[in-house]
């Protein structure tokens, strides 16, 4: 049997691979990415500890509700950067700074 | 799973207990399908349907919160919600909050003027409502998680909704992506949080003894993965930098109640998590000093930033960073004691950022001014409006003759018995740095009375006409100078 340990030091590294991606990446698709490596960092946590809370199972179940959140949060950030495209022409999130006093 | 089956009957008949409880959230639920049909079916024929179809929910909702109040803490769904009196009063905040905000979508120009029409605004509208009212009542942490999300999508929605132009796309962008980080890394610590304690539940026996067994490192490191989550919804200190940006290009209505809606609901998540850090027996001293650090960061940020800025939306963007590390330091109460001064100061800060905002976009919808230089000479030719205006400055600004003055006496004065009973300097730190910012704000919202009656227009005038904002927001700043008379109004239900 694979120890927990294996899985959370995974998680810890995906965690880090994933932050490291939103903060270097000059595209917003590349920064998405990163995000999702967070979540799925988090929902391997998530089954790897509910392995051990065998009554209610809430790990499993967080996990489930945690991939269909990620899902739709992909899904409104991916049209939001399309809208982007369509009036800068690029989607580095860098060069878009038209905001400012 | 055989052992399972007794115990179904008796957690049927849970769910079915608990929702007679939930009747306002169903509301909201059937609401929200409802106009998405009726804006699919109806929206060429009788385009204001889904408007009046929402008023009508939400104040269906408003009447159901108010019938709740004083009720016994309930514990619903098997402790994934718990229905107390504190949640109650949010939720009667969360009422008052769409209710003007659908006005204002209702008689903004440029909403009512884009193609796409504003049917799926009120849709989203109430989901957000519905995701704000689980927030303040859940107990549990997927419950917490979901209901955040169910806030962060829509409002990410309602940021982009129309992005009309460069400035609105690029506000959804930068609101979706630091929005999803925050969220991302709150997730994570929810799991180490899950992993330490095996359990979701808040104020379970074995989450509370699972954390109190934890070592100091691990146990701050997952509460402050948790807290970059709630830090993001209430836009304090350190996860301040997106708000400028975000408020300044959404539309107005959106920006109004972004300021409002979702930052009193991540008051409540962090009152969740204030009195689980009781429950464990952390010295309430450590709790309090990094309490009062983010409030006087956030009070110093926020307040003189907001002094260098031009564009009147940014500037109140910055002063409602302001506002709510003041909103910090009502949650320094005594233990036993309510969240009275907290949910007071809400109250009065929902009526005069909306009344402020409202004015702004009506300026904006007449004259198309957005910056304050611009300003000048309005107060005559917008009178009406101009001196609601003012009256909204000197609430924000918290002095007499208006309800702010009230509020922020409230806060001092809870505050004040927290320093009495503690002895903390970091407390009486924080004391003195709320009352310099309040001095501080002064410079900055009275720029704009100053614009626009003492320096006179250089440009043709303008044909002033009264519009439904007008008596909107000169209503709202009625209910400011009344407020102060009779405090009394919405200190009964506290």
């Amino acid at each position: 049997m694979i120890p927990l340990s294996h899985f959370l030091i995974i998680g810890a590294c995906l965690f880090s691979i994933g932050l490291y991606a939103v903060l270097t990446k000059k595209n917003a698709i590349q920064v998405l990415i990163g995000i999702e490596f967070m979540i799925n960092a988090a929902i391997l946590n998530f089954v790897a500890f509910g392995k051990y809370d065998k009554i209610n199972g809430g790990g499993q179940m967080f996990a489930l509700f945690a991939i269909v959140l990620a899902a739709a949060g992909v899904a409104v950030a991916l049209a939001i950067i399309l809208n982007v495209y369509k009036h800068f022409k690029t989607i580095d999130p860098s060069k878009i700074d038209n905001l400012r006093n | 799973m055989v052992e399972f089956i007794p115990f179904i009957s008796s957690s049927i008949n849970d769910t079915l207990a608990s929702l007679a409880y939930l009747e306002s959230e169903i509301v909201l639920v059937a609401g929200f399908l409802l106009v998405i049909i009726i804006d699919l079916f109806f929206s060429k024929k009788l385009p204001q349907m889904s408007f009046g179809l929402s008023m009508a929910i939400v104040l269906i909702v408003l009447t159901q919160n108010f019938t709740l109040l004083n009720l016994n803490p309930q514990v619903l769904f098997g402790g994934m919600i718990v229905l107390d009196h504190l949640s109650v009063l949010f939720k009667i905040l969360f009422c008052l909050v769409s209710l003007i905000f659908l006005l204002f979508i209702r008689f903004n120009k440029s909403l009512q003027e884009h193609g796409k029409g504003t049917g799926d605004l009120y849709a989203i509208l109430l989901a957000v409502h519905l995701g704000m009212n689980l927030m303040v009542m859940s107990s549990n942490l997927l419950m917490l998680f979901l209901s955040i999300e169910m806030v962060s999508l829509g409002s990410y929605l309602m940021v982009g909704y129309i992005s009309k132009d460069s400035k609105q796309s690029e506000a959804s962008l930068k609101y979706v992506l630091f929005g999803s980080v925050a969220s991302a890394i709150m997730l994570y610590g929810i799991s180490l949080l899950y992993g330490f304690t095996g359990s979701l539940y808040l104020q379970g026996p074995s989450f509370i003894a699972g954390l109190q067994n934890l070592p100091q490192l691990p146990l701050v490191l997952s509460l402050t993965l948790v807290f970059v989550g709630i830090a993001f919804k209430l836009s304090a200190f350190p996860l301040h930098f997106w708000v400028p940006d975000v408020y300044q290009g959404a539309p107005s209505p959106v920006t109004a109640f972004l300021s409002t809606g979702p930052k009193i609901a991540g008051f409540a998540v962090l009152i969740k998590f204030l009195i689980l850090l009781q429950a464990i027996g952390i010295a309430s001293n450590a709790i309090f000093t990094v309490l009062a650090m983010i409030a006087i960061l956030s009070m110093v940020l926020g307040n003189f930033a907001a002094i260098w800025q031009n564009n009147s939306k940014r500037m109140l963007a910055y002063s409602s960073i302001g506002h709510t590390g003041f909103m910090f330091m009502a949650l320094f109460v005594l233990p036993g004691q309510g969240y009275k001064a907290l949910i007071f100061y809400m109250f009065i800060y929902v009526i005069m950022n909306m009344a402020a905002f409202l004015i702004l976009d009506e300026i904006e919808d007449q004259t198309a001014k957005q910056n304050i230089d611009e300003y000048s000479g309005l107060g005559k030719q917008l009178s009406i409006l101009m001196i609601c205006f003012v009256i909204v400055l000197v609430s924000l600004t918290g002095l007499p003759p208006t309800a702010g003055f009230t509020a922020k006496f409230f806060v001092f004065s809870t505050a004040l018995d927290a320093y009495n009973s503690s002895g903390s300097s970091v407390i009486l730190i924080m004391i003195i740095v709320a009352a310099l910012s309040t001095l501080i704000s002064l410079f900055y919202y009275f720029k704009i009375p100053l614009n626009a009656y003492l320096r006179e227009s250089t440009d043709t005038e303008i044909k002033a006409s009264i519009s439904p904002k007008t008596y909107l927001s000169a209503f709202l700043a009625f209910l400011l100078l009344l407020l102060i008379v009779f405090p009394s109004l919405i200190e009964q239900f506290l």
